[in-house]
């Protein structure tokens, strides 16, 4: 008799294989594309792209697919083979856009709910209770908890059913500013904590600029872009089609200091340059910001401003300028990171400006942004 | 005799407590399958399982009848199975019943799982819930008091039943001689008086029945709604 293992070792899942085509709406889906599993991905594209539709058939919701799924080296669904596992054999969690608690339950009810079905247990109960801030809340009727607190509940549901991976369909999008901040924070410290890979579906860039490592781009169905987020993020500006994202420098920095004297936070952007923004207390615990500046926000002098008002300026070259419906955008390279600024094309001829010309950045402390505080 | 209309009673109560059982254990899962389903067909069985509203149930019972007659092929299958007549017997009563009772128990039923949608039960299947353990976990906490009126509704509307039973059933005292066809024997016997009591009390019992219903499904709403206002209130009291 051969002697069982006394654990199974929970082996997290490396890749994500998707290759499937569904019919959809008005168009066809098709993704064809290798998704490491490695923190939290994004998969943006505005509304009726797709992307929910790809969420819901990685986790076997969408059964009518063409091509095969695969999560790790098995097989979620091959339809050449007729496999579709069902959704409750594919060890894949998901939170919806409305949390899709049980009102029959209390809190505690509905992450017992996840815990009892589990098999092979190894998370704490507590101990995602905790990373949830949801201890005083456990009595509570999910119909009595305000919208953020309820998908938390959701977030620690699924997280208590110990799949190998989450996706997170739009969970933030029915949040006010303030709580969608928090649950950001806390998909975050989640993610890196568990381990837990995730696939996290919006439509706000804002938000998956700020906590995810690798960004698919989704448009009619198909996927535009794929690969690190700020190399996507700056891709994507120079597709003249400013519709599809707002123009930006997309950056995570090292935290070089708090001046708290005079409320502003230090980023080193290079040995010789710094970026300077707000402070704020949340920072502290923080090496690495993730921020981001609109191209908008960002103007060009051509001789280093003294008497500004304005902090930051940065010496750069420009690189490349893309003359576009209504400005010009220009890649301002300083030292190994590229700046995106928009101008008018009027500003543009008064300075005459040109490419391997040298100009200053300028921009406001308060143009540089985070989402999480 | 008092005694023959006790006896009537509690054929009545045998023939509707069996009834309401038979007709969760069918109603539900074809209640379950008109709620998913998107066939065209759905119309068509919808008709059927609704046709005992409309039709007079002396019809239904004339042709209940004659298939329970062992003549016939269902009659015959019976009596090869059982060695009994299925017709004027006990069973035909009840499975008269089940048919005459059919669209008081699926119909509520098919409404609360249309109403309680899919979301849920995506919610549950991620979370590790097979069908079975979803219908249990799930669909039957949040659909209780739909479960509690369609099999009080079955039971109430059987005990009221006369036609059918009058056709398959007549009048056996023990068998198939049930409350309302006492009541039309003591009315056509002049017994005015038997026929007040009966009355009386089917009048009572079936007041009590619904009062029960409406008592197990009201409370609880207004409670929550209670709760749920006093929470609103403090929120806003915290903004």
């Amino acid at each position: 008799m051969t002697k069982l293992p006394i654990s199974k070792t929970h082996q997290a899942a490396t890749q994500l294989d998707i290759d499937v085509s569904i019919s959809f709406q008005q168009f066809d889906l098709t993704i064809k594309q290798a998704i490491p599993l490695k923190g939290i991905t994004g998969i943006f594209g505005h509304s009726a792209s797709g992307k929910s539709t790809l969420l819901r058939a990685i986790a076997g919701l969408e059964k009518s697919l063409a091509g095969h799924i695969k999560l790790g080296d098995k097989y979620l669904a091959h339809s050449k083979e007729n496999l579709c596992l069902k959704p409750e054999e594919r060890n894949v969690g998901l939170v919806f856009q409305n949390s899709r608690l049980f009102n029959h339950l209390t809190v505690l009810g509905n992450l017992e709910y996840a815990t009892k079905r589990c098999q092979n247990r190894q998370l704490n109960l507590n101990e995602v209770i905790e990373l949830t801030e949801l201890s005083e809340l456990l009595a509570h009727q999910v119909s009595e908890l305000s919208g953020g607190q309820q998908q938390r509940v959701a977030l620690a549901r699924a997280i208590l059913a110990e799949p190998k991976l989450l996706l997170l369909d739009e969970p933030l999008s029915a949040l006010d500013r303030q709580s969608k901040s928090a649950l950001l924070k806390m998909m975050l410290n989640v993610q890196q904590k568990l381990k837990l890979p995730m696939l996290y579906v919006s439509h706000s860039l804002d938000e998956l600029q700020q906590v995810c490592d690798n960004l698919l781009v989704m448009s009619k169905g198909e996927v535009v872009s794929f690969g690190n987020i700020h190399k996507v993020i700056h891709k994507l500006n120079s597709i003249d089609d400013s519709e599809i994202i707002h123009q930006q420098t997309s950056l995570s920095l090292p935290i070089k200091g708090f001046n708290n004297g005079h409320d502003l936070t230090t980023l080193s952007l290079n040995a010789e340059q710094d970026i300077y923004l707000i402070c704020d207390q949340a920072f502290q615990h923080q090496t690495q910001l993730r921020c981001f500046i609109l191209a908008s926000d960002i103007s060009i002098s051509l001789t280093e401003p003294s008497d500004s008002s304005i902090v930051n300026h940065l010496l750069g070259t420009i690189r490349q300028m893309n003359h576009q419906k209504h400005n010009v955008l220009l890649t301002v390279n300083c030292g190994s990171q590229d700046f995106y600024v928009t101008i008018s094309a009027f500003s543009q001829k008064r300075l005459s400006l040109s490419p391997r010309q040298q100009v200053y950045l300028q921009f406001k402390a308060g143009a540089v942004r985070t989402f999480i505080h | 005799m008092i005694n023959s209309d006790l006896q009537a009673l509690i054929t009545t109560l045998q023939m509707a407590g069996l009834t309401t059982i038979i007709l969760l254990i069918i109603g539900t899962p074809l209640a379950w399958y008109l709620a998913k389903m998107t066939s065209r067909f759905k119309v068509v069985i919808e008709a059927i399982v609704a046709l005992p509203l409309v039709l007079p149930p002396t019809v239904l019972g004339f042709y209940l009848l004659i298939a329970f007659s062992p003549e016939h092929l269902p009659g015959q299958l019976w009596q090869q199975a059982t060695g009994q007549q299925l017709a004027f017997s006990f069973s035909a009563i009840v499975i008269g019943s089940v048919l005459y009772s059919l669209p008081f128990v699926v119909q509520p039923l098919q409404k609360a799982f249309e109403q309680l949608g899919d979301s849920l039960l995506e919610a549950g299947a991620l979370l590790g819930a097979g069908p079975i353990d979803r219908f249990f976990s799930i669909v039957f906490p949040l659909t209780k008091a739909s479960f509690i009126t369609a099999a009080s509704l079955g039971f109430a509307h059987t005990v009221g039943e006369f036609g059918v039973i009058l056709m398959i059933g007549g009048n056996i005292p023990g068998e198939t001689r049930v409350l309302s066809i006492a009541l039309f024997d003591h009315v056509e016997a002049f017994d005015y008086a038997r026929a007040h009591v009966l009355s009386i009390s089917l009048l009572i019992g079936s007041m009590l029945l619904l009062a029960a219903i409406y008592w197990l499904n009201l409370p609880k709403r207004n409670l929550k709604n209670k709760v749920m206002r006093k929470n609103s209130m403090e929120h806003h009291a915290n903004d």
